[in-house]
């Protein structure tokens, strides 16, 4: 069959990579207008924690005059922060492991099942994102009160759970109904039983829906800061953007030291972004209609 | 669906259960809520606790440092458990009024009743119907913070004194080329100082507690109030953009232009040196400011005597160990109040410690806190929360052109019954 | 009977979890909205719909509905087109493109908190932004970004844009997956050209995601709350008020938790509207069709 890959390998013919489109140019000036617009605050982030309050103070955003390491080693060097960095991993991980596993096994239900109330079923669960989550903070705080879920991690992982399941069901339902019904009629013919398909079959091809809910939720609970500030109060088991106040007083924070506190807690969260971010693109893609 | 009706009776059950109390108030563990999440602060705090147990071995103090903001969300919802911190911070007023009708905090009156007289007229704002029912710590005054060598370059040799003087010298600053005053109008309470200052100086003192007392400010001197702060705004002694300024954050805040030079003046309590501190590079900024009271005005009803402040201050709860009010003499003692004094954290409430007041300005600043006649604790919290924020952000939004003097004074009566 | 078994197993869990720490806690919150509550002691003050006539007939309410709006427009308008070019970009073979991605994801990691301060002090008067437009001969474009009551909706606008691009570019980025390469190649055979193959082959087929992200956008531009208040409160003098911050502003700061609660009820039916009508005429066709 012709296909444009036997083209470009038949010798003789002219093939895309030999000559430069302009729209190939355009892309890469695009790219460059995006980053730069995008990257400088990071920068005035990351480059900010090297100096010291008063110099971000006389000049926002200005190279560091002298480059100062000391932000960044006092916060690594602090064992506090290994604290609220364990915290914050512990609750994230239960929380974007429960909503993605749980949110995976709803949307297959809704997806590839037909019941009557599925729809109204589906409904229920978008409600979860159209109430604004700091009012349900307070009932939720007291709700985990009675349960004696409080100074407990489970008590920020479970609700933070259930607040993220609307958005994970809302994204992966409709990739899972894209998935067409013959490949699921193979598989039962092949006898595999419907769970069999959705644990062998359906989530590899959701690839990527399925990082982009993970990376999704694991975000959201790793910035979470109302949740966490209801439900601690000793300093030992705060998160990391609770731990953001210890350098913040009444009148005055220390603006250096916050930026590099910032800077080394985005650290996992991307690093989480860039292990899913290859499934999302360079997954089992593409392959469905084979 | 089945598994709907299997939830419901699972959440039913869970709610049901009430759950075992958690944590008992037990005989000597006191449990500590103040806002010194970073240093000095927390250290002293930390040192104070030791220093304590040391003297008292069967009491243990737990700290848990919360986030100044984060109280007002935090406290409410400890009132209603049944385990509140044993001891809390809170700042007086009609905060603590409405802190008040949880019934869990402890009424004080006969257990401070023999050295709370020591602390003068700052404990007044810590009572509730002439009942104490918390303690201060240290205490605030606001005034003018000015440069000096600002005030040199456009030739003003004496602070003023009354407010006709107040505006010839912004005009003269304005010939210097120097931007008058500083104000960080974006966080609005810095906007209520100057409505707040006004009030104060046009009613006479009874007229002032007696509308905070009703919660209605029906006096006409309340309308002259918003009337003075139109005359102050038309003269434009206000920086560039001052909407959008913060007050405290950052060198292009109000205190960091004062603190760099960029503003000759700014209405603030006596915590404006400390915040200026860590917003500036220049190490002898301190030397350069001085303090003046805010001016007073002819033909005003208000006692010039009367100063706006408010203060820091710690309340027990019903739950706490018995030794709570003691600790609390402990913090007002002259022993703690020298470290609060020394460590730059506000003024001493504890007349004893006044010496420790390292800097010569603070030390001003507090001999006229001890002279005033009477310390009018901030509005905003000398009514209950919610009529103090509505007048917060009525002033707010006049001075950024909404709105006018009269409506500014009847927002108190309309918040004050249920009116949102 | 199995066929109900699978259904309870793989909907229960979730079911359970949402409907203890979401659904109960959102039904508690209506019940405090029709009571004047102040937190503490006990529901006494019983108001009915009192709340709710309250918020309707606000002005500032009123006023935060309008921004609200205005926010809503302007994503859809401004974001939506940028996004899916992006999108579009970032999947082209690109040298470089993982570090791509990784830079326009990274707004949406960082904190709101941080996100806010860090904008406060680029567009401070005399700041970075107003230094870079004088560099580029565009002096005249300077405005009081915060200050003025005209411009602050449109500054906030900016950094919402800033923090949440990365997001909606990798959710689309994802739906681009499932569009099979043959089908590009095939149509760029035909003679198509790019601009053609991706009007008439990509943004058809991207169709179900763009529709996702629209949903999410509206939603999360009608409750907008962290940027707008760590940046003006809502000022100056009700410039920037959002329905989350008239919430927290007029609600909770004011201890006033049935208002609150009554302001937060009335922004969730403002939402479950759209929801409904969004879901009846844009999503409908998603769901049926590619199951048999």
């Amino acid at each position: 069959m012709l296909t444009a890959a036997s083209l470009s390998r038949a010798p003789g013919i002219a093939t895309r990579r030999a000559t430069v489109r302009p729209a190939t140019v355009v892309a890469y000036l695009a790219a460059i207008l995006i980053v730069g617009i995008t990257v400088v605050p990071l920068l005035f982030v990351l480059i900010g924690g090297f100096r010291t309050t008063a110099q971000v103070n006389a000049a926002p955003v200005g190279w560091p005059s002298p480059w100062v390491a000391d932000n960044y080693t006092a916060i690594l060097g602090a064992p506090a922060f290994w604290e609220f960095l364990w915290n914050s991993m512990v609750i994230a991980v239960i929380a974007t492991g429960l909503a993605v596993a749980l949110g995976s096994m709803a949307g297959f239900a809704l997806s590839r099942y037909r019941f009557r109330g599925r729809e109204a079923l589906y409904g229920v669960f978008t409600i979860g994102l159209l109430f604004p989550l700091g009012v349900a903070s307070l009932p939720l705080y007291l709700l985990l009160r009675q349960v004696g879920l409080l100074e407990n991690p489970l008590g920020v992982a479970l609700p933070e759970a259930a607040f993220s399941l609307p958005v994970t069901i809302l994204i992966l339902r409709p990739f899972m109904l894209a998935i067409p019904q013959e490949v699921e009629d193979a598989a039962v013919l092949d006898g595999a039983s419907r769970l069999g398909f959705f644990w062998r079959i359906l989530l590899p091809l959701s690839m990527p829906a399925l990082s982009t809910v993970t990376v999704l939720a694991f975000v959201t609970s790793w910035n979470a800061y109302l949740l966490p500030l209801l439900v601690f109060n000793d300093q030992s088991h705060f998160t990391l953007p609770l731990g953001v106040a210890t350098f913040q007083s009444q009148y005055s924070q220390d603006t250096a030291r916050i930026l590099a506190f910032t800077t080394l807690s985005m650290v996992p969260a991307l690093a989480v972004f860039v292990l899913a971010e290859r499934r999302i693109v360079g997954g089992l893609s593409g392959s469905v209609k084979g | 669906m089945r598994s709907i009706r299997l939830c419901a009776v699972v959440i039913a059950a869970l709610l049901v259960a009430a759950c075992g109390s958690s944590g008992t108030a037990g005989s000597g563990a006191l449990t500590w809520w103040h806002n010194g999440t970073s240093d000095p602060l927390k250290s002293l705090w930390q040192s104070v606790a030791d220093g304590y147990h040391a003297a008292h071995p069967d009491v243990t103090i737990s700290i848990d440092p919360i986030q100044n903001e984060q109280f007002q969300t935090k406290v409410p919802l400890a009132l209603q458990s049944d385990s509140p911190p044993g001891l809390y911070q809170q700042w007086g007023g009609g905060g603590e009024a409405s802190q008040i009708k949880s019934g869990k905090v402890l009424d004080l009156t006969s257990s401070v009743s023999s050295w709370i007289g020591t602390l003068g007229k700052a404990a007044e704002g810590w009572q509730v119907d002439g009942k104490q029912y918390g303690v201060p710590f240290d205490l605030h005054v606001v005034g003018f913070w000015y440069r000096k060598d600002l005030f040199g370059k456009a030739q003003i040799t004496t602070p003023p004194a009354t407010m006709a003087d107040f505006y010839t010298d912004i005009d003269k600053l304005r010939a210097a080329g120097v931007t008058p005053v500083a104000i960080g109008s974006k966080d609005r309470w810095p906007d209520a100082f100057y409505w707040d200052y006004f009030a104060v100086r046009e009613c006479s003192t009874d007229v002032v507690k007696q509308s905070i007392k009703a919660q209605k400010l029906e006096d006409p001197c309340w309308r002259k109030a918003g009337d003075d702060l139109t005359a102050l705004l038309a003269r434009k002694p206000f920086q560039d953009g001052f909407l959008g300024t913060p007050a405290q954050q950052g060198a292009g805040s109000s205190a960091g232009m004062v603190a760099n030079g960029q503003a000759a003046m700014e209405l603030q309590g006596d915590w404006e040196p400390g915040t200026m501190a860590a917003l500036t590079e220049d190490k002898d900024f301190a030397s350069k400011l001085g303090w003046f009271p805010f001016p007073t005005i002819e033909g005003g009803a208000g006692d010039p005597g009367v100063t706006l402040g408010g203060g820091d201050g710690f309340s027990c709860t019903t739950v706490a160990p018995p030794s709570c009010p003691d600790f609390l003499k402990y913090i007002d003692g002259a022993e703690v109040q020298t470290k609060l004094a020394a460590a730059g954290i506000g003024l001493p409430v504890n007349p004893d410690a006044a010496g420790a007041l390292k800097d010569p300005t603070l030390r001003q600043v507090f001999d006229f806190s001890r002279k005033a006649t009477y310390i009018q604790t901030y509005l905003d919290i000398a009514l209950p929360t919610n009529v103090g924020q509505a007048l917060d952000d009525a002033i707010a939004n006049f001075v950024a052109g909404k709105g006018t003097a009269a409506s500014v004074a009847a927002t108190v009566g309309q918040a004050a019954t249920g009116d949102k | 009977m199995r066929r109900r078994l699978e259904l309870t197993l793989l909907l229960g869990p979730a079911l359970l979890l949402f409907t203890g720490f979401v659904l109960v806690p959102i039904a508690v919150a209506a019940y405090y909205s029709l009571y004047d509550w102040q937190g503490f002691g006990a529901l006494t003050d019983f108001v009915g719909l009192g709340n709710y006539w309250d918020v309707l007939g606000g002005a500032v309410f009123q006023g935060a509905v309008g921004h609200n709006l205005v926010i809503v427009v302007l994503s859809l308008v401004v974001q939506l087109p940028v996004s899916v070019a992006i999108a579009l970009l970032l999947n082209r073979k690109l040298r470089g493109r993982a570090a791509l991605r990784l830079i326009v994801f990274a707004p949406y990691v960082l904190s709101e908190a941080t996100t806010a301060v860090i904008w406060l002090l680029i567009l401070q008067p005399g700041g970075f932004v107003d230094q870079a437009l004088t560099v580029l001969g565009l002096h005249g474009a300077i405005h009081q970004w915060l200050a003025d009551p005209q411009v602050v909706l449109l500054t906030l606008f900016a950094v919402i844009t800033w923090k949440y691009l990365g997001f909606g570019i990798i959710l689309l980025l994802a739906g681009l997956q499932g569009i099979p390469r043959e089908l590009l190649e095939a149509a760029a055979l035909d003679g198509a050209s790019s601009w053609q193959a991706v009007r008439r082959v990509v943004l058809p087929l991207l169709g179900p995601t763009i529709r996702i992200w629209i949903f999410l956008s509206v939603i999360g531009s009608l409750q907008v709350f962290d940027i707008v208040w760590i940046m003006t409160l809502g000022g100056p003098a009700n410039a920037s008020t959002t329905m989350a911050t008239y919430l927290i502003d007029h609600g909770f700061k004011r201890y006033e938790f049935g208002y609150g609660s009554a302001v937060a009820v009335v922004l969730f039916i403002i939402c479950f509207a759209f929801a409904l009508v969004y879901q009846r005429f844009a999503l409908r066709r998603d769901t049926e069709g590619a199951m048999g």
